[in-house]
């Protein structure tokens, strides 16, 4: 881990995301002071807590496999800490039942962890976190253990709890869906490095670096090896012999420079259609001939190459044409980025 | 019986056969299970039988041939719980230092046991496992082997006839299992348990206390179990170390019925059955929570 700078503003939800190993936990447990930061320094509240012990950190972290003590009822898991610290019992049994009521485990209070069902489990982890009342709340893939449904339940309900007690909350995931919907700023990470940090709409749209390009958006984003080349007054993006797409005019000042060069070509799969009446200005009509035809129900991903990689386009079911024929599709030029391969920064 | 019978069977006879064959198989294996278990039990409590009979013999029908004595008695029970014979004099005392010998053992072995795998295995010292190595490493020499070095130490620091002396050698060879036998249980049990407690703000001694031991109970109870029996069944060291009567324990006193001609052997087996009572009534006592996983539900199911 090197070179992670990020500050973090007072009630802000703050997704850590990235693929496995690349130093989104750790980061989280250097905020939480489980592991030791070999070098810079971790402020809350701008307070340096670098030789501060967790307990004393003032944060509450929830647990990838939730980590409830096995031998304790739900209520003494969820007291556990105040009683540590001898908090009256009159205000314990208080925390404990708002928190309950907030979660909806009310009922659940007197059972032992292992006579409950995964979800409920989460939540009296979160319980355990919120009852707290910490400076920040801490969440390390805390959805990573429950099925597919239950976890878009339970992203729902994570979302409601950050905006019913606004704690600052910082959030490692891999699932780059929770980082959308969840957070207020997306920190990208890759290899120990902050990629990007912004809000989710910026990440999507404006993505600073080919791996951010690559990882937000799903199906990924295509990229493709490309040319770009001057055409008369305008600019070219050439792909294959048999694909070429005018670069939008706006666009023309910041690309000039790299007239000539190998660059990537990269463009998300919504933002290749099927044809849909007259061409809107930045964009560009093209047959293509389909390899693969994916129906998902609500859209269809339609598959061809380009000189030897995979392009996925996604078009109205109805739109779709069949594998092995030609499709007419059309390209939104408006949302193309281009990529340095050298640097892998976005131009 | 659920005999799975195929879908493609050519003929009713044919699964009939089958399913034939399958229930011989059962009643064979019940059969076979039943002998054996029987065997094994016939095999263990023999000795308990032979034990029990001579206990309850009158003096002069020991040793005559019989099944069961003509004449039963509870009297050598008597003689033992009241002290009337001049071998049993001590027999309360005796009894008491037994049971303080096997419970200092017991305490001492999980207290060292468990604290050391908790540092190594929980709090995750640099070089942990050369202690834990280095333990197991005595086991590499015969217990009976180190009597005579025992034997010396406890003269020269003049702990003869002290119950300090036998409780620190069978201490010292019950210590290494235990550590091994924690450290391998308390792997099981997930580290973020610590770490959560940590956050919580629980010390070190907090999360030893309400964590680490609540979750090792099985662990404790097998292990404690183990250095119960060890320092209860020691012969050797509580021989050599405790000589005086009023010092020694019930083993090395009952050894002494056979020092005089006269050989009290319906007491002597009376005395065995009295001091073999609470091992077994520990055994029955925790026999449940030595299976028990307690661990199970604390993370993901």
């Amino acid at each position: 881990m090197q070179g992670v700078d990020l500050d973090i503003r007072d009630r802000e939800f703050i997704v850590l995301v990235g693929p496995s190993g690349c130093g989104k936990t750790t980061t989280l447990r250097m905020i939480a002071g489980l592991e030791e930061a070999t070098s810079g320094e971790i402020y809350i509240d701008d307070q340096l807590v670098n030789d501060v012990a967790p307990k004393d950190r003032d944060i509450a972290m929830v647990f990838q496999n939730y980590a409830l003590y096995p031998h304790m009822s739900v209520f003494q898991n969820m007291s556990f800490g105040l009683r540590l610290k001898r908090m009256p019992k009159d205000e314990i049994k208080k925390r404990v039942a708002e928190a309950a009521r907030i979660l909806d485990i009310g009922e659940l209070l007197d059972r032992r962890p292992r006579q409950l069902s995964g979800g409920q489990r989460q939540r009296v982890a979160m319980g355990r976190a919120i009852v707290r009342h910490p400076k920040v709340f801490l969440f390390d893939e805390p959805l990573s253990n429950l099925d597919a449904k239950l976890r878009v339940q339970m992203r729902t309900e994570i979302k409601k709890v950050h905006q019913h007690v606004m704690t600052t909350t910082v959030y490692v995931t891999h699932d780059q869906v929770e980082a959308m919907t969840l957070a207020d700023r997306v920190v990208v990470m890759n290899g120990g490095l902050i990629e990007q940090i912004g809000s989710p709409e910026e990440v999507y749209r404006a993505p600073r670096t080919r791996f951010v390009a690559g990882f937000i958006g799903s199906p990924t984003m295509n990229l493709l090896p490309c040319r770009l080349i001057a055409n008369g007054s305008g600019l070219e993006v050439h792909l294959s012999e048999w694909l070429r797409l005018p670069v939008p005019p706006e666009r023309r000042q910041r690309y000039q420079g790299r007239v000539g060069s190998e660059l990537v070509f990269g463009l998300r799969p919504e933002h290749l259609t099927e044809g849909r009446g007259e061409l809107s200005p930045g964009t560009a009509a093209f047959d293509a001939p389909l390899d693969v035809v994916e129906p998902m129900g609500m859209e269809t991903m339609v598959y061809f190459i380009v000189d030897g990689t995979e392009v996925c386009a996604r078009v109205n079911p109805a739109a779709a044409g069949k594998a092995g024929e030609r499709m007419r599709l059309v390209a939104d030029l408006n949302q193309m980025h281009l990529i340095d391969p050298k640097s892998d920064l976005v131009i | 019986m659920t005999a799975i019978t195929a879908g493609t069977a050519p003929s009713h006879i044919r699964s009939d056969q089958l399913r034939r064959a399958a229930q011989r198989r059962r009643i064979l294996e019940s059969v076979g299970a039943t002998g054996l278990g029987l065997f094994l039990i016939a095999w263990t409590l023999f000795p308990f039988y032979n034990i029990f009979m001579v206990s309850i013999e009158g003096h002069n029908d020991v040793f005559s041939s019989h099944v069961w004595p003509a004449h039963p008695t509870l009297h050598e029970y008597w003689v033992v719980v009241t002290q009337s014979y001049w071998y049993l004099n001590y027999f309360w005392r005796q009894y008491g230092r037994s049971v303080l010998l096997a419970g200092s053992v017991t305490g001492l072995t999980l207290l060292i046991g468990s604290l050391t795998s908790y540092v190594i295995g929980r709090m995750r010292i640099r070089h942990g496992w050369v202690i834990s190595n280095a333990a197991l490493l005595t086991y590499v020499i015969p217990a009976s082997f180190l009597a005579i070095p025992f034997y010396r130490l406890a003269q020269d620091y003049g702990m003869m006839n002290h119950l300090v002396a036998p409780v620190a050698a069978l201490v010292t060879f019950a210590t290494p299992y235990a550590i091994f036998i924690f450290q391998n249980y308390g792997a099981s049990i997930p580290i973020e348990l610590d770490e959560a407690a940590r956050i919580d703000g629980a010390s070190p001694l907090q999360i030893y206390l309400r964590i680490y031991m609540p979750l090792m109970a099985p662990a404790l109870v097998a292990v404690g179990t183990y250095a119960m029996l060890l320092a209860w069944n020691d012969y050797l060291y509580q021989f050599l170390l405790l000589s005086s009567k009023a010092s020694m324990t019930v083993p090395v006193a009952l050894a002494q019925f056979l020092n005089s001609d006269e050989a009290p052997w319906n007491l002597m087996m009376a005395t065995a059955i009295v001091y073999a009572a609470p091992p077994i009534a520990t055994y029955y006592m925790f026999r449940k929570r030595m299976t028990a996983g307690l661990t199970l539900g604390g993370v993901k199911g």
